[in-house]
């Protein structure tokens, strides 16, 4: 059982490995190294303008997408928490939508709205469209940290004689903030991974890593495209662990602990 | 704080909502009632036609509906056969490897579906390692470019969120049940089957409800893995407005395929829901 079980989750991350482990090639072929490792693609990628300002690109687009992710998901949260209002049901469940659309639909529906806008090809679309995608988990995981947050609280710092938004300021948000963290790690990740709406959006001024990839991919995979996605993996985890660090040592300055 | 306060606070989210996913899903309509341009941009402007519908669920288009949700099915079916062992296991763990197992099923998420669909390929593929040491013995089974591939390789991008939710609904279980049904001499199997599976059903439909909308959207798997017969809607539409710079066909496709999600959806809720009071 015990074997089986850890045999399943080790298939899991197989795939990756193996990715990795090609990026390693010496050659041009889609095997991995047995012999010598060289790092003659990771070289290539650097070298080549086109996949490094891709991935730039991508960091920048990831980093307005969770902006604009938490700008959008992290107040509603909390007007869906905290408040009883008409039209609270609806929005509560429309923010859940941007995950429940297949992307093939959010891509071509897109296509003709940025077109006719003149935003067809600005990464300040790309940017929007991402922080769309990331509106459901900074929404989701904001509102249960809420909820699971006594109101109390609060209410006390009301008594106290505090503003509602000195409230909101001074005691609600940073309770919340390691979900907020949390939050944007997710969009971040997820913005940076995304690969099938940029498909339908991406022009080449404002093609994200993906975008490069996936004709790669499709017509001509080498060695490359194994080196792009293990450098856009490890900086999507770069990325979470140091929000992780900053969460922790936050935690240490949070109010009401004595410093 | 007035009345207008939750108000103020979801009009950003609002405004992100309505500009970029009602107004486009709205136009997505009208696109697909177009005219196909003839030679010169990519619709008719103007015009109006269901000649794109009457193209889509022609004797091909219903052919490729009626994949699309057998693979959607597929998938969903799949998804639970290999995500429920899976968490089982993790939950098996102490808190320790739960943590590090758990981890391990959501480190591909932190990659590009494209990285991970292009390892699964060069492992699946005739030159990869499983067909290599499979051909030792038997004549190895095609793994790419067929449906096994398609459905393998979606099922791979949703199973870690289906472990995921499995992993969340069985922790909500007291052990103190299964305890107690071991201690009152039933076998693990039968401590199984009465007490920690009927209390597992709701995260089991909850997951098979995810992989059932992600699946009915497959993309990436078809593309990738699958051959040209596994064509679903979501390829067909990718097609029509890129390869053939058919907006108004492309945009009848996306709506056909908004209007099966939700049918299956909701046909899926209503016969689970029956089960539930069974």
């Amino acid at each position: 059982m015990s074997r089986a079980g850890w045999l399943a989750v080790g298939l899991v991350v197989a795939p990756l490995g193996f990715a990795a482990w090609i990026s390693f090639s010496p050659d041009s072929f889609l095997t991995p190294p047995t012999g010598a490792w060289s790092l003659r693609w990771y070289k290539a990628f650097l070298a080549d303008h086109r996949w490094v300002s891709a991935l730039f690109r991508s960091l920048g687009i990831a980093g307005g997408a969770a902006a604009v992710a938490v700008a959008a998901g992290g107040p509603l949260a909390f007007a869906v928490a905290r408040y009883r209002f008409a039209g609270r049901r609806a929005l509560a469940a429309a923010a859940v939508l941007p995950a429940c659309v297949p992307p093939a639909v959010l891509g071509m529906g897109l296509l003709p709205v940025l077109y006719a806008s003149g935003l067809w090809g600005s990464p300040v679309a790309m940017a929007l469209t991402h922080g769309l995608l990331g509106l459901p988990v900074v929404f989701l995981v904001v509102r249960s940290h809420l909820e699971s947050l006594s109101p109390d609280l609060e209410a006390a710092a009301r008594g106290l004689g505090a503003s509602g938004w000195q409230s909101a300021r001074r005691v609600t948000l940073p309770l919340v903030r390691p979900a907020i963290l949390a939050g944007v790690a997710a969009a971040f990740v997820g913005s940076l991974n995304e690969g099938l709406v940029s498909l339908f959006l991406a022009t080449p001024s404002s093609e994200t890593l993906p975008a490069v990839v996936w004709p790669q991919l499709r017509f001509a995979p080498n060695p490359l495209v194994a080196v792009a996605s293990c450098l856009s993996a490890a900086t999507a985890v770069l990325a979470v662990g140091s929000i992780m660090l900053i969460t922790r040592a936050r935690r240490g300055t949070a109010p009401g602990t004595p410093s | 704080m007035t009345r207008r306060t939750p108000y103020l606070l979801s009009a950003p989210a609002a405004v992100l909502l309505v500009g970029l996913l009602v107004t486009p899903v709205v136009l997505l309509v009208r696109v697909s009632l177009y005219e196909p341009s003839h030679g010169r941009g990519f619709f008719a402007p103007g015009t109006w036609t269901m000649e794109n519908y009457a193209a889509v669920t022609d004797a091909d288009g219903l052919g490729r509906l009626g994949f699309t949700v057998a693979f959607g099915a597929g998938v969903a079916a799949l998804t639970l056969i290999v995500s429920y062992p899976i968490a089982l296991f993790i939950r098996s763990r102490t808190a320790a490897w739960q943590a590090v197992a758990l981890g391990a099923v959501l480190l591909p998420k932190f990659a590009n579906a494209l990285v991970l669909l292009f390892g699964l390929q060069q492992l699946l593929g005739p030159a990869g390692p499983v067909a290599r040491s499979a051909s030792v013995v038997v004549e190895p089974p095609r793994l790419t470019r067929n449906l096994a591939g398609a459905l393998i390789g979606e099922t791979y991008l949703v199973a870690p969120y289906a472990v995921l939710v499995l992993v969340v609904h069985l922790a909500r279980i007291d052990p103190a049940l299964t305890a107690a049904a071991r201690g009152l001499g039933a076998s693990r199997i039968r401590a199984f089957r009465r007490v920690t599976w009927p209390l597992s059903v709701p995260g089991v439909l909850l997951a098979g409800y995810l992989a059932l909308m992600w699946g009915l959207g497959s993309f990436l798997g078809p593309m990738l893995l699958g051959g040209p017969e596994q064509t679903t809607l979501s390829v067909e539409v990718h097609r029509q407005a890129f390869e053939y710079g058919r907006w108004p066909r492309a945009a009848a496709g996306a709506v056909l395929l908004v209007a099966t999600v939700g049918l299956t959806l909701a046909a899926y809720a209503t016969v689970t829901r029956r089960r539930e009071v069974v």
